[in-house]
């Protein structure tokens, strides 16, 4: 897996399909998926991380752009849109055994898109959200990116936003980190013996 | 005495709800009220003991819940757990790997040098415990000056999203247990009731969502020595767990949100292998929504203690499923407290009309015992 193909700007997804093609098979292999997983900034390319930049911005700004979609296109729902709960299942580091820890909040959506010419495009959301209509927004975002479809541009700025905002929270937990990594080597030279028990 | 229907309960109650919302509110003409933001960002740690004990990792929702509580943090999660069980479950996600938390804090008393590095993170273990009598009448400037310097005072760090986790570098020295591969469907609290015995899954699930203090009381037990765990900390981490679900038409893995966690891995003594292979430390495990590091800690002491109680047999509380799992759930325990403040008018006239008539029966015998002291004196006269 090449890492270039991990840090794609948006403009270069919308201008270059092969490459988006190129990542999604190359996704498949073993162990590009953790590698995928552990990036948090300059992944605005990666259809996977969408709906995680989209719920980064104001939802009334996802679902308006999604309406001035919605007048381009008609749209079908597949299944209805809902909103309820996910039960998160969880692995325990220890003896690898699953549990439950409790719920989350999650709303879902799918899609069909109908262009003028007939052509069908769909798309579908998942997201921690509380709102039906905010993952039918995006949803509806998912089917314009994916099929890289007329105002895709619209939907650019949010998800520039979101990635940067993304980003700027990323930032600042690893300051978290910095600020308080513990020197041990540091401590060693002025202390006679570690703090320990 | 009979039973007898008061009238007017329903205006009283309704006047208690009266009598609250005027004591929340009675700050008056001077007051501001709580917003949600400032309490899910200001009580942090509050909020954090609300989604976890609530069982519903939803801050905005637990920060309500605490506002209408008033900061009861039992009524609070009630409350949360009273809203859950109004939505409906759209699915169960794939298994989640803690693995790929992006952390704000990770710490182990095993090691000094774990990979990685230690960073404190956001914690009061360090602090003085003095009162900070400056935030008494904190300046609304200063206070949102705080992050903003934080944030340009420290420089942009090059750190990885992710990190190991310790307990990996153990297992790959040999010290703990190999990795088994588990596929049983973990057991569903919120759908099956607890019968006994039960699989870890359960003892896990329900120690996710138990009241903090009641945890804390049994770990406590065994940590004082009605137990043998003896743990240490091989790491403890704080951190935001990305949510990843199959995408709906490609089944590619999506980020479909994050969730604050803590986990605790504590080792403790080491056994001999009962298939007579190298003996290893034993592993104890805690994780639960939100920021909530003793709760972790406890439930991973627990989690030893259970896995000897349910091998073995129990041999102190701490070490009983039974007791541990049915006493620490907070909405469990107070609704029990709680309903003893209910009418029990029938119930306690009929411990009356018992006592009276034990009453009446003692009497009765202490009266004839009287009588036939007076005889026997009598005679002897």
């Amino acid at each position: 897996m090449n890492d270039g193909i991990l840090i794609l700007s948006y403009s270069e997804r919308v201008d270059a399909k092969t490459s988006r093609h190129l990542y999604q098979k190359a996704y498949l292999q073993e162990g590009v998926q953790d590698k995928y997983m552990n990036q948090t900034t300059s992944i605005t390319s990666q259809r996977s991380q969408w709906p995680r930049q989209l719920m980064a911005v104001p939802a009334a700004e996802v679902i308006a752009v999604a309406a001035t979609l919605a007048s381009q296109y008609q749209i079908e729902d597949v299944t209805l849109p809902q909103a309820g709960l996910a039960l998160m299942q969880l692995r325990d580091s220890a003896l690898n055994e699953a549990y439950y820890p409790g719920e989350i909040p999650l709303a879902s959506a799918r899609v069909m898109l109908t262009s003028k010419d007939g052509a069908q495009y769909e798309g579908a959301a998942q997201v921690m959200h509380d709102s039906a209509t905010f993952a039918r927004a995006v949803a509806v975002i998912d089917a314009v990116l994916a099929g890289n479809l007329p105002g895709s541009e619209a939907v650019e700025p949010l998800l520039d936003r979101g990635a940067a905002l993304l980003t700027q929270q990323s930032i600042t937990r690893k300051k978290m980190l910095a600020r308080t990594r513990v020197d041990f080597a540091l401590l060693g030279s002025t202390e006679e013996e570690d703090g320990d028990e | 005495m009979g039973y007898v229907a008061i009238k007017g309960g329903g205006q009283a109650i309704q006047g208690a709800e009266d009598v609250l919302e005027a004591l929340r509110t009675a700050e008056g003409e001077h007051g501001t009220p709580l917003t949600t933001q400032s309490i899910e960002h200001q009580l942090r740690l509050l909020t954090s003991r609300i989604v976890s004990e609530g069982g519903l990792y939803h801050p905005q929702l637990a920060a309500l819940a605490i506002k209408q509580s008033q900061g009861d943090t039992l009524e609070a999660a009630f409350a949360l757990r009273a809203y859950r069980s109004t939505k409906p479950r759209l699915l169960e996600t794939c298994t989640q790997d803690t693995s790929r938390m992006r952390l704000i804090r990770r710490i182990s008393s095993a090691f000094k040098d774990i990979p990685g590095g230690q960073m404190l993170g956001p914690t009061y273990d360090y602090a003085l415990r003095l009162m900070r009598l400056d935030l008494a009448n904190e300046s609304p400037e200063i206070f949102r000056e705080v992050a903003r310097e934080f944030l340009a005072e420290t420089p942009e760090p090059n750190l990885p999203d992710t990190f190991p986790k310790v307990v990996e570098a153990l297992r790959a020295e040999g010290l703990l247990p190999p990795v088994e591969n588990h596929t049983e469907t973990p057991f569903d609290i919120t759908r099956e009731p607890l019968i006994f015995p039960v699989p870890r899954s359960a003892a896990l699930a329900t120690m996710a969502r138990a009241e903090t203090g009641s945890i804390l009381a049994l770990a406590y037990s065994n940590m004082r020595g009605y137990g043998d765990v003896h743990p240490t900390v091989a790491e403890l981490r704080v951190g935001y767990l990305p949510v990843m679900l199959p995408h709906p038409i490609t089944g590619e893995p999506v980020e479909v949100g994050e969730v604050l966690m803590t986990e605790c891995e504590v080792v403790a003594m080491y056994e001999d292998d009962d298939a007579k292979g190298a003996p290893t430390f034993t592993l104890g495990y805690g994780a639960c929504f939100g920021h909530n590091e003793v709760k972790a800690i406890a439930m991973a002491i627990l989690d030893r203690a259970l896995q000897k109680g349910m091998r073995d047999g129990p041999t102190n509380p701490s070490e009983d499923p039974e007791f541990v799992l049915l006493h620490i759930d907070g909405v469990d325990s107070m609704g029990f407290a709680s309903h003893y403040k209910m009418p029990h008018y029938v119930t306690f006239q009929s411990d009356m009309d018992r006592l009276r008539t034990t009453q009446q029966k003692h009497e009765s015998v202490k009266q004839q015992d009287v009588k036939q002291q007076d005889n026997e004196q009598e005679v002897q006269v």
